[in-house]
């Protein structure tokens, strides 16, 4: 759910094989270096040697994936922000230290900062959004949204 | 979002479910050692978190590998009847990856990741403005990311696990 990190780095592209394990792994991230390996013809260790250069790399990372309900995160809120009287940056590196702000993206647009907050229960709603958020110099406005449902939830790709 | 299925975990699965955030592709027999349980039963905990749609695996590339593209935010709102069919609408669209129905700033929230204006462009005025009953989109384009947890999601597809 990024953008643009500053990083210069650019990623050793990756060969038809790696595709092919990726693809595997996508659908289930937990098939073994020894079934990846039978499904290409190729040997395990071959396997696990082209896993472990992409993650060194930093192209690729298999990760588990756990149902905001699995966490009982029962309230989730998009947030905008908007900054006075200090660096939007620092703002968002605050924000960021909250455990409940799952994302903080510096925007072009109405506001300055999007978050995404996971929340238990709606009565820590108000304590969060007011005294947390609201607390943390900079912060002079914020616009919540409480989602009801959430329809769509894919990104395969991310800041890593 | 009034799930009840945390509850649904127990003591044992949430230890699981820490291992398996930390590495996804640790053994089920690691896992066994480490929680003093048998193998099997990891197994059959891992099959019935997947089968329930609580956890799911998966790989994650890097921005850089798709083209270094800029998360852009659409705020939507559409006339009240019509905001659960635009949703099904936007769920469709492949350059969409997240869809939120939402109280309070806009009736819909949808993200995707672009790696140029024209195609962000073309998607709106093309494809959203024009769905019957949208009201306004307001775009808004990320120009930095500070923190996203990959980890964490609703789980929207349960994948067949044999």
């Amino acid at each position: 759910m990024q953008i643009r990190s500053g990083r210069s780095l650019t990623p050793s592209s990756l060969d038809a094989l790696d595709n092919s394990i990726i693809d595997i792994l996508r659908t289930n991230g937990r098939t073994t270096n020894q079934d990846i390996a039978k499904q290409l013809s190729i040997t395990a260790a071959t396997v696990s040697a082209r896993l472990q250069k992409m993650e060194d790399a930093r192209a690729m990372r298999v990760v588990a994936v756990t149902d905001f309900a699995a966490l009982g995160y029962n309230v989730i809120i998009a947030v905008g922000v908007k900054v006075q009287a200090r660096s939007v940056q620092a703002v968002g590196h605050d924000l960021a230290k909250f455990p409940e702000v799952l994302s903080v993206n510096i925007m072009n647009g109405r506001h300055d900062i999007e978050l995404l907050v996971a929340l238990h229960d709606f009565s820590e709603v108000q304590q969060f959004l007011y005294d947390h958020i609201g607390s943390i110099a900079g912060v002079a406005q914020i616009d919540a949204g409480i989602a009801v449902d959430i329809a769509k939830y894919e990104f395969n790709v991310a800041p890593l | 979002m009034t799930d009840t299925s945390w509850q649904r975990l127990d003591a044992l699965d949430h230890k699981i479910v820490s291992k398996l955030a930390l590495d996804a592709r640790i053994s089920n027999r690691a896992i066994a050692a480490e929680l003093g349980v048998t193998e099997g039963t990891i197994r059959t905990r891992i099959k019935r978190l997947q089968n329930e749609g609580l956890i799911q695996f998966t790989v994650v590339t890097d921005f850089r590998m798709a083209g270094s593209p800029n998360l852009c935010m659409l705020g939507i709102d559409a006339d009240p009847s019509r905001v659960t069919e635009v949703a099904a609408r936007l769920k469709m669209m492949p350059e969409i990856n997240c869809v939120v129905l939402l109280l309070g700033r806009f009736n819909l929230l949808a993200m995707g990741l672009f790696t140029n204006i024209e195609q962000l462009n073309e998607l709106v005025v093309e494809q959203i403005r024009s769905m019957p009953g949208i009201q306004r989109v307001e775009t808004s384009i990320s120009v930095h990311n500070l923190k996203y947890e990959a980890g964490v999601a609703k789980i929207t597809r349960i994948a067949a696990i044999d």
